[in-house]
């Protein structure tokens, strides 16, 4: 039980973080930045 | 034995190298160091104020300016000529340049598993596209005595600019027609051992010259929607490769290349649907279910990644002409991307109906069955969005009972952050129906099963709620910049699915226990969805090169050939509805012309002394 919680969790992890470095550079390489806190860009 | 062997490896050798250069063909002679044939084109690298010999002066001779009594009148509608016989040339070379490139990796396959079996599918689906091969080349000629005839000053115009390209265009043509005849008709010939990989180089061979030919001529399409090479009243002032890449070739060329094996994929599924449907014995319904179903897989996995193709074509056209991406997207033909979201939108669930109904293949696909409801509801759903059009014609009474021309709820549905969510969804759930379809006969047996999975599941989930939140959060609460820059996060969590799907499957599934799968046991509907795709992709093709020749509007080449003939306007959009159905409809009949003659070619006659009871009769028997 515990290790099948470690390994979703893992799985998580690892993907929310490759989804967050691949905004990131999505955006930072059009000169945009990742903005997330919600304040519409003007 | 040994010197044999040599020898054969230096005839490999030889071909390799010249498939290479036949690639690289019109590319390593128009660069700019200039060979002969730059220089017999091109100005060299002339401006205008250089021009002090009469030799320049003739070359620097502008883009001619026809008038109405310029085109000739032989009492039908000249557009409607060349629309229908362009489209059809079209459609048959799409066809002929895709079937050999999926027919040189299954050979390939089949040479690498040592399964006859793909080698006969391969040569079976050569026997499609040999015939094609001769309508195509029937269509073109044609095409090119119709231009000459109704438009004799563009044709002369075209021929000016890319002079002695045409010539290497015909060269070319010939090459593959050799190439073509030796590839199918030494197929047998050349079948084991050290003569097959003979046969796969005449396969690549063939392939690099087909692509070449494609390039060479989608050139001339590009040039006349944003012509480079020449200056702003027509006169050629670059060499013949400044002339061929334009801002928009290569975007049309992959996405030509990519959309052709959709389309050859979705082509050679019909003609495996029809003969599963016509098949008379258990085994050749089960090889054709399996062709069908090799077919349907290459249409959809060439499928998915064109919708990007697409995006990056329509982001070239923006930047170079907001005009030109404005009159496509926003003005007159803005509502045949509707059409062409029902169009995607039928190819998607006749795609995922199809795996659905092949589940049933195997009888481990009862662990995927419960997921194919909710797939189906999110498709279904997204289809809805993508079809929902931003702004609606309605009467002024309608617009009064509205409160406005745009339904407060319809209205935020219509425009492009919604659709980009919409598309991206179909595309990753059809992945996911083909993931499962795939899975479906396996038990995975390595020992990270369950973390490869996990990792999987997590995938799925997050590129979802990154392509939602994308799209809500940047598409509706930002400004235009962070809308335009979020969709390409969008496409890269569809590609992330896509690909990590692929990859993962590929070491999840090694060495795993496969469950008997029963080719043949599948319902005659999932054949019929076969048949769908094929329609949906041709009126695709027909509307989407409608609209990019469209964008173009009163000029022959954009900003420097005006167009004066009696068809210098868009057509109204029923019209052009009409046209293109024409030119789908005749397609049809062509290939079903197509299936007959390839299963002609298959039907012995039974002699008359071989049937004792009739002596008299001739019965006919196909040998499938």
């Amino acid at each position: 039980m515990i290790k099948n919680l470690h390994i979703w969790l893992f799985a998580f992890t690892i993907t929310l973080l490759y989804f967050y470095g691949l905004d990131l550079f999505i955006m930072s390489m059009q000169g945009l930045p990742l903005n997330m806190d919600l304040t519409p860009a003007q | 034995m040994k010197a044999s062997r040599y020898s054969l490896r230096w005839v490999w050798m030889t071909l390799l190298i010249i498939a290479a250069l036949s690639f690289f063909w019109s590319g390593a002679m128009t660069t700019s160091s200039g060979g002969w044939f730059s220089e017999a084109i091109a100005a060299n690298n002339t401006s205008i104020g250089e021009v002090t010999t009469e030799n320049d002066e003739l070359k620097l001779r502008p883009a001619p300016k026809p008038t109405r009594a310029d085109y000739p009148d032989i009492g039908v509608s000249s557009r409607s000529i060349v629309w229908v016989v362009a489209q059809m040339h079209l459609f048959f070379g799409a066809l002929v340049l895709a079937v050999p490139l999926f027919v040189l990796v299954i050979e390939l396959l089949g040479v690498y598993t040592g399964d006859s079996r793909y080698d006969d599918m391969a040569h079976e689906f050569m026997k499609i596209s040999i015939t094609a091969y001769s309508i195509t080349a029937l269509f073109g000629g044609t095409l090119a005595l119709a231009l000459f005839l109704l438009y004799p000053d563009l044709m002369a115009y075209m021929m000016r600019v890319f002079g002695a390209q045409m010539m290497v265009y015909g060269i070319l043509f010939f090459l593959e027609s050799m190439i073509l005849y030796i590839y199918y008709y030494g197929w047998d010939a050349l079948r084991y051992g050290n003569a097959k990989w003979v046969h796969l180089s005449l396969g690549l061979l063939l392939n690099g010259v087909g692509a070449t030919l494609m390039v060479t001529a989608n050139s001339w399409a590009t040039f006349m929607m944003a012509p480079s090479g020449v200056n702003e009243v027509g006169a050629v002032v670059g060499n013949i490769w400044e002339i061929m890449k334009g801002p928009l070739w290569n975007p049309i060329n992959l996405h030509r290349f990519i959309a052709n094996i959709a389309f050859g994929g979705a082509v050679v599924g019909a003609y495996a649907a029809y003969k599963c449907l016509a098949a008379r014995t258990t085994e050749a319904r089960a090889h054709y279910d399996w062709m069908g179903y090799t077919s349907n897989f290459i249409a959809i996995l060439a499928f998915l990644p064109l919708p990007f193709a697409g995006y990056w074509l329509m982001a070239e056209i923006y930047a170079y002409s907001q005009q030109m991406g404005i009159t496509a997207m926003g003005g007159i033909l803005a509502w045949l991307f509707i059409i062409q979201a029902v169009l995607i939108g039928t190819i998607l669930l006749a795609g995922n109906y199809y795996l659905w109904s092949g589940m049933s293949r195997t009888e481990g696909s009862k662990r995927y069955q419960g997921f194919v409801k909710y797939i189906a509801v999110v498709l279904v759903i997204c289809f809805l969005i993508w079809v929902t059009p931003h702004t609606l014609i309605l009467t002024s009474g309608e617009i009064a009972a509205l409160g406005g021309s745009h339904h407060h709820l319809l209205g935020p549905l219509g425009i492009m952050p919604a659709k980009n969510i919409a598309v991206n969804l179909m595309l990753v759930f059809t992945f996911m129906s083909f993931q499962i379809y795939r899975r479906s006969d396996k038990v995975a047996t390595v020992s990270w099963a369950k973390a490869g999975n996990a990792l999987m599941i997590a995938i799925y989930a997050v590129a979802i709620i990154n392509i939602i939140f994308a799209g809500v959060y940047y598409g509706y609460f930002t400004n235009t910049v962070y809308k335009v820059g979020s969709s390409v996060m969008q496409v890269m969590s569809t590609l992330t699915v896509i690909i990590c799907g692929v990859v993962l499957d590929a070491f999840l599934y090694r060495g795993a226990k496969t469950l008997p799968s029963h080719w043949g046991q599948v319902s005659n509907r999932a054949q019929y969805a076969l048949f769908a795709l094929p329609i949906a992709f041709t009126w695709l093709m027909a509307l989407m090169g409608y609209v990019r020749s469209s964008v173009r509007t009163h000029w022959h080449v954009y900003t420097v050939m005006k167009d004066t003939s009696p068809d210098n306007f868009i057509p109204t959009i029923g019209y052009a509805g009409n046209m293109m159905t024409i030119v789908t409809v005749l397609f049809v009949l062509f290939v079903l012309f197509i299936f007959w003659i390839a299963n002609l070619s298959g039907t012995k006659q039974v002699p008359a002394y071989a049937v004792n009871k009739e002596p008299t009769a001739e019965r006919v028997g196909s040998v499938t």
